[in-house]
């Protein structure tokens, strides 16, 4: 079977590279919208303003939880579906974490430790954010493809929502409200079964910096002191970001699209990074999808940053929204826009039902 | 140009800095800001369209404000005479066969609008009205040249023609039929109007010529 439009989907001349299967994991019980509507000193905004569409539930993680941690138990559900000798094979261990655990080293050894994992390939990615499941999966495609490599696993930790957002003066602020905290996971191997048909991605160095992590003192956040790490929005900076997400999500897709030659309203399943409604809203009208092919957790998860992507096709496939045969297609962008990236797959992964 | 807050307070609805945190202004525009928005959303009611043109704006006016050029830079307006009411000219618009279009200029100066009041068929209401406004590039963008301005309004009657019976024949096709190509049509004809003048300013010609209903009269 051929991709339309001439892609490499089943091609014996080119090594087929599969989005094999995902799972995903979410820490703790849900914690409600009232842990910061009803926090004393909690912004006007945050508290009675519909405009700002606070999640009705998102996870935390617990204050013992690492990235590892979490990328342990997202990978779980992979090992008992692919066998642990499988996972153990990977000759690729790509992981971004939202918030890295230390600022020294990466988290990637850790969980090649904890898994027992020997890869050839490790990379701790560290940009890309939002979007960095779409980035990763480039990335393993490529090494699967051009080296003796087979198979693959992608991580993605997200952990601010309950460490960052949950700190006394930052759980007060409007922004608190929206992350989450999760991972989720993808199994990238040599083969047709479910293939990555294309994948599409932009580094934008003009918008690099755009975002900033804020501290009020103006310490280093290395540097001892009472500030809080916020992320520095303004309302300029969230125009500017509202206007290049606008653009840059829908261009990657369509971009993609065309390479493929199927057309945007051909996707069955169209999965995002989620920050908000807006932007949900906004790319599923700029590609003309109807809301139910345009699959997001936002409602349960809020904003899972990089985590989005997997955990979101993990739930969709286990709920039957993304079944046999569809054309599924990720998309995103990171930080303030310095990267847009979008892939497709055949998706083959098999609906597995609730578990 | 204070306003009297009390007289503000009774009005339902107002967004303003004072009743608004600047957040939450800030959240309402992003709302309301989208990707994409319909044809229909942008174009249904108003058509609105913009062009910069490298032509200096008092000469960009005084080509608009003579209504006979109407004949060189629209794509079917022709055959413009006097009606024998002053100020109004009648002619053809050959977008379709045998069809009278009336139009009179009505012209500002200060601000340079140039508004045309036209209608098909007859010359007693005219609704069908063009909006066209020149702005020094120069203030606006910091350029030379113009920046043209012309905006429609669906006036109820480009849904229904007031006066079917004044049509040539009963099967002519009514002028708001063609409401949704407006934004294309205009665009196609102020591409037309952009291309005319910046080719006569370059060349250092008069960018306005006689009408044309004078020339046919010598030569005839």
């Amino acid at each position: 079977m051929r991709a339309p439009g001439g892609g490499d989907e089943g091609d014996g001349a080119v090594t087929a590279v599969s989005l094999t299967d995902v799972a995903g994991y979410l820490p703790g019980e849900p914690v409600p919208a009232e842990f910061y509507t009803k926090f004393p000193g909690a912004e006007e905004k945050l508290r009675d303003h519909p405009m700002f569409k606070v999640p009705p539930l998102r996870h935390h993680v617990a204050a013992d939880e690492t990235n590892t941690d979490m990328i342990e138990r997202a990978v779980r559900p992979l090992i008992e579906r692919h066998g642990r000798d499988e996972i153990r094979r990977v000759d690729v261990l790509l992981v971004h974490s939202q918030l890295p655990d230390s600022p020294f080293f990466g988290v990637g050894t850790e969980v090649a430790r904890r898994l027992g994992l020997k890869p050839e390939w490790l990379i701790d990615v560290a940009n890309a954010g939002c979007a960095s499941f779409v980035h990763m999966l480039k990335l393993a495609r490529q090494i699967l493809t051009t080296t003796d490599a087979r198979t693959a696993l992608i991580c993605n930790a997200q952990s601010a929502a309950g460490q960052v957002f949950t700190q006394s003066e930052v759980r007060r602020l409007a922004q608190a409200a929206i992350p989450g905290d999760g991972c989720g996971v993808g199994y990238v191997t040599t083969s047709a079964d479910s293939p990555v048909l294309d994948v599409e991605t932009r580094h934008i160095g003009e918008y690099a910096g755009d975002m900033t992590t804020l501290l009020d003192d103006g310490r280093k956040y290395w540097e001892p002191g009472e500030s809080q790490l916020r992320i520095g929005f303004t309302e300029a900076s969230v125009a500017k970001v509202l206007a290049r997400g606008n653009r840059l999500v829908p261009e990657v897709v369509m971009d993609l699209c065309d390479r493929l030659g199927v057309a945007t309203s051909e996707i069955d399943a169209f999965i995002t990074n989620q920050p908000n409604r807006t932007f949900l809203r906004n790319w599923r009208e700029a590609l003309r999808l109807a809301p139910e092919r345009h699959l997001h957790t936002f409602d349960r998860c809020g904003n899972l940053f990089g985590a989005a992507i997997p955990i979101t096709l993990d739930h969709a496939v286990r709920t039957g929204q993304v079944g046999d045969g569809d054309l599924v297609v990720l998309g995103g962008f990171a930080h303030a826009g310095d990267f847009a990236g979008a892939a497709a797959i055949r998706w083959h992964g098999g609906a597995r039902g609730a578990d | 140009m204070s306003a009297d807050p009390s007289t503000l307070a009774d009005i339902p609805g107002l967004i303003r800095i004072e009743n608004t945190g600047k957040e939450e202004l800030a959240a309402h525009c992003m709302d309301l800001t989208h990707a994409v928005y319909p044809h229909h959303q942008v174009y249904g009611q108003y058509c609105t369209i913009q062009e910069h043109v490298d032509c200096p704006p008092e000469q960009a006016f005084e080509y608009l404000r003579q209504g006979h050029h109407l004949e060189e830079w629209t794509c079917s307006l022709r055959g413009f005479a006097p009606s024998g009411t002053p100020g109004l000219w009648v002619g053809y618009d050959r977008l379709e066969n045998d069809t009278r279009i009336y139009c009179k200029v009505v012209a500002g100066a200060e601000a340079m609008t140039v508004d045309y009041h036209c209608s098909w068929d007859q010359g007693e209401t005219l609704w069908m009205i063009y909006l066209m406004r020149v702005v020094p590039a120069s203030l606006v963008l910091d350029r030379p040249g113009s920046v043209i301005t012309w905006t429609n309004c669906r006036h109820p009657y480009y849904d229904s023609n007031p006066r079917p019976d004044l049509a040539p024949r009963a099967d002519r096709p009514w002028v708001g039929d063609y409401w949704d190509l407006f934004y294309a049509g205009h665009t196609v004809e102020m591409a037309n109007l952009k291309a005319i003048l910046e080719h006569r300013h370059r060349k250092g010609l008069p960018v306005c010529v006689p009408p044309a209903a004078v020339t046919r009269g010598t030569a005839r």
